[in-house]
């Protein structure tokens, strides 16, 4: 049994399979793009142990293919394996052991890279001073206790909290949050524009006066979804531990621009939808941005960020510029000039924290030198026996 | 790999406590402005201690405070000249004072100077933390606002390894007028060594409510994180055992006392107890001009000392909570603690 699972693990065929597989669903998964969006295309078909089908109407999904975690992890385990049962260490053999270790590094490297790496974006105005990055695509309900006179304590609570969780109740809130309505992405209108049909979804601030309409996911590169909640607040009572009259419903959306307020326990406190945040311990003041374009034309021709960059736990106060392959990096994290905004005056930072960022660099050098000691080898020896054949 | 996509970061509730800076806020004209300093707002725990206690010119405008920045002023002009006062400490790793100076000019769009020039460019300042080293550059730089930038007038002193900086920035003029103002407010400055430590007498933490109270903290009680629940929190260690004490303050009467003392007693599983033998539970403790009700009950394995008065519209509940043999070392403390509260 442990024989055939160890044949059956280091088999060329699971290779051939898996290739196979990989080219299958790269094919699937480009097409689904046209319809998914490729951040969805690229979570279902490629982030994922498996391809699900979700029958219509039917309340569970079942796996129809492998997904690119698991054909990506059987590739390395099968690599590994194999490599281990047919290892004979020989000098003659240094250039495939270095070609299939940079293999092994390339794919390990790639699995961790879409398990740990986060992409977010900075974005800077002249003067501005930011010491987080927002993410592009996740949001997160912020609740603000902004009653101390110099902090604001914040709440932070993932979509993916709010999709799942029907109540939520936290150490750090006295009261409950109960998701009343989740859209992924919808339609905001206001009464007067939806007609005399449209009800409000909440009875609370702005989106009392606010219809709410479900919309198809976005699916175009640049395109996003507008999410909004209803969410509504349930004091807790301190005394009894048990729920107490609802304080209101509130209607949170990336669409609505400011935090919105109202008051408990003798606290204030703001709620807001908004991109999610990934603090940092130094901060980034943009000193200046400049956009240079090709005489006589709109084509951009370089843009760059001088930035001052201030970390009060390692001292450092220094100035660096941002510019097309010239990145900051800092503390493990990557800034990349990626765009910009607002007629030349904000700068788009992207931030990308990828703790193996060096493996593909590390997987290239490897197989570029197993490459060479393998070709070189053969064409050594192909030059002696040219050299030593008779005339 | 399934354990990793276990544990997503992006999947769980955080909670933190940032500055009130003004970055989540649209920028407003004045935020426009090019900044001495950054500041991030997050992590206030590790700013440094040094603080400035100078006399404040009454036309420089007070502005938020972060990490970074331990004083910040805004000085308004005429047509609309403004100018950004900073006071910042940092490590002996921030650099030189050539580094700095060359930063600076740098900023004002001016080529660098070298060490043999330095001498020539900054003045020093005799004041009571030494000599400070103060320097005067103007420059204009490409495409900058004139009303808010082409001058800087810095300062630059040492204190035991770290290394304080004072700034003012903006419109030539103003920044020229302000000068001696800005050098009385450095010269008048204190250094680390006369810093005020709050730690015997602790006020209440930064994210305090509205209503004034303070205390005494009593020796061996670490400060823990407050929340939106708890006013305060302190915990503290015997022999490995912890106590946890805690402050919470509502609006209102807070519920009648049977109710509260039931639930504090639920929670270390004694029975429940009648309103009307609850008297002769509570003792009371006076604190100055007030009084708290205190109550004393044990558990099989816990303890709890509770106290609570009722002030101005609030009610207030101290609380002592831990193993048997550690309340009962922590009680005179609590109790004194209870009796240096004042509102």
């Amino acid at each position: 049994m442990l024989r055939k699972f160890v044949d059956l693990i280091t088999s060329l065929k699971l290779t051939i399979v898996c290739l196979a597989a990989a080219m299958a669903l790269i094919f699937a998964g480009t097409i689904a793009q046209v319809h998914l969006g490729i951040h969805e295309a690229q979570q279902r078909y490629f982030q994922s142990l498996f391809v699900w089908w979700p029958p219509e109407g039917r309340g569970f999904k079942v796996p129809i293919f492998p997904g690119g975690h698991l054909i990506g992890a059987v590739l390395l385990i099968n690599l590994i394996a194999a490599h281990a049962k047919r290892f004979h260490w020989a000098w003659r053999k240094l250039g495939i052991h270095l070609t299939h270790a940079g293999l092994i590094v390339m794919l390990a490297g790639g699995l961790f890279t879409d398990l740990f790496a986060v992409e977010s974006h900075m974005r800077l105005s002249g003067g501005d001073t930011r010491n987080y990055s927002e993410d592009s695509r996740l949001m997160e309900l912020a609740v603000i206790d902004t009653t101390g006179p110099e902090l604001d304590q914040v709440t932070a609570i993932p979509e993916a909290v709010l999709r799942r969780s029907r109540t939520i109740e936290h150490a750090s809130l006295p009261f409950q949050i109960i998701v009343r309505n989740f859209f992924q992405n919808s339609r905001l209108r206001t009464l007067s524009e939806a007609g005399s049909a449209a009800r409000p979804i909440a009875n609370q601030g702005p989106g009392a006066q606010i219809a709410v309409e479900a919309a198809p996911r976005a699916t175009g590169v640049d395109d996003r979804d507008i999410m909004s909640v209803a969410i509504e607040i349930v004091p807790i009572e301190f005394v009894s531990g048990t729920a107490a009259p609802s304080l209101g419903t509130w209607l949170v959306s990336d669409a609505l621009g400011a935090p919105q307020t109202f008051s408990f326990a003798g606290r204030t406190w703001q709620i807001a939808l908004r991109p999610a945040r990934y603090y940092k311990p130094y901060s980034v003041t943009l000193q200046k941005f400049t956009h240079e374009r090709y005489p006589g034309t709109e084509i951009p021709k370089d843009f760059s960020s001088r930035v001052t960059l201030i970390d009060p736990e390692r001292s450092v106060n220094r100035d660096v510029s941002i510019y097309m392959n010239h990145p900051l990096r800092y503390r493990g994290e990557t800034f990349y000039q990626a765009g910009f905004e607002k007629d030349d005056q904000t700068t788009i930072l992207q931030v990308v924290h990828n703790p193996t960022f060096i493996a593909p660099y590390i997987a290239c050098i490897v197989v570029a030198a197993g490459l060479l000691v393998q070709f070189g080898y053969h064409l050594v020896g192909f030059s002696k026996r040219r050299r030593t054949a008779p005339a | 790999m399934l354990l990793f996509a276990c544990d997503r970061s992006d999947q769980q509730i955080k909670v933190y406590r940032i500055a009130k800076a003004p970055f989540d806020a649209t920028p407003s004209a004045d935020a426009a402005m090019p900044t001495n300093a950054s500041s991030p707002s997050s992590l206030p725990e590790s700013a440094p201690i040094t603080t400035i206690t100078a006399a404040v010119p009454p036309n420089w405008e007070p502005q938020p405070l972060s990490q970074m920045r331990q004083a910040s002023f805004l000085v308004h002009g005429e047509n609309g000249a403004v100018a950004d006062v900073s006071f910042v400490t940092l490590g002996p790793a921030a650099g030189n004072i050539l580094d700095n100076v060359n930063r600076w000019l740098a900023q004002l769009a001016q080529p660098p100077i070298t060490a043999d020039k330095l001498a020539g460019t900054i003045q020093q300042l005799p004041t009571a933390r030494g000599d400070i080293a103060i320097v005067d550059m103007t420059g204009q730089p490409e495409s900058g606002d004139s009303s808010k930038d082409g001058r800087i007038i810095g300062a630059i002193a040492s204190d035991e390894g770290r290394i304080a900086f004072f700034k003012m920035r903006g419109n030539s003029v103003l920044v020229g007028a302000e000068k001696e103002n800005f050098l009385k407010w450095v010269s008048s400055s204190r250094g680390a060594n006369s810093t005020a430590s709050t730690t015997d007498s602790a006020l209440p933490p930064a994210n305090s409510d509205k209503p004034e109270i303070k205390w005494e903290v009593p020796q061996g009680w670490s400060p823990a994180a407050a929340s939106a629940m708890r006013y305060a929190s302190f915990t503290s260690e015997t022999n490995g055992e912890k106590a946890d004490i805690s402050v919470v303050t509502f609006a209102g009467d807070g519920g009648s006392d049977a109710d509260n003392v039931n639930r504090w007693r639920q929670q270390i599983g004694l029975p429940a107890v009648e309103a009307g033998s609850l008297n002769s539970m509570i003792v009371p403790v006076r604190a100055g001009e007030i009084s708290f009700s205190t109550v004393d009950m044990v558990g099989a394995t816990a303890r709890v000392l509770a106290g609570w008065t009722r002030h101005d519209g609030r009610t207030w509940f101290f609380k002592l909570t831990g193993p048997k043999t550690v309340v009962e070392q922590e009680k005179p403390k609590f109790v004194k603690f209870l009796q240096s509260v004042r509102f």
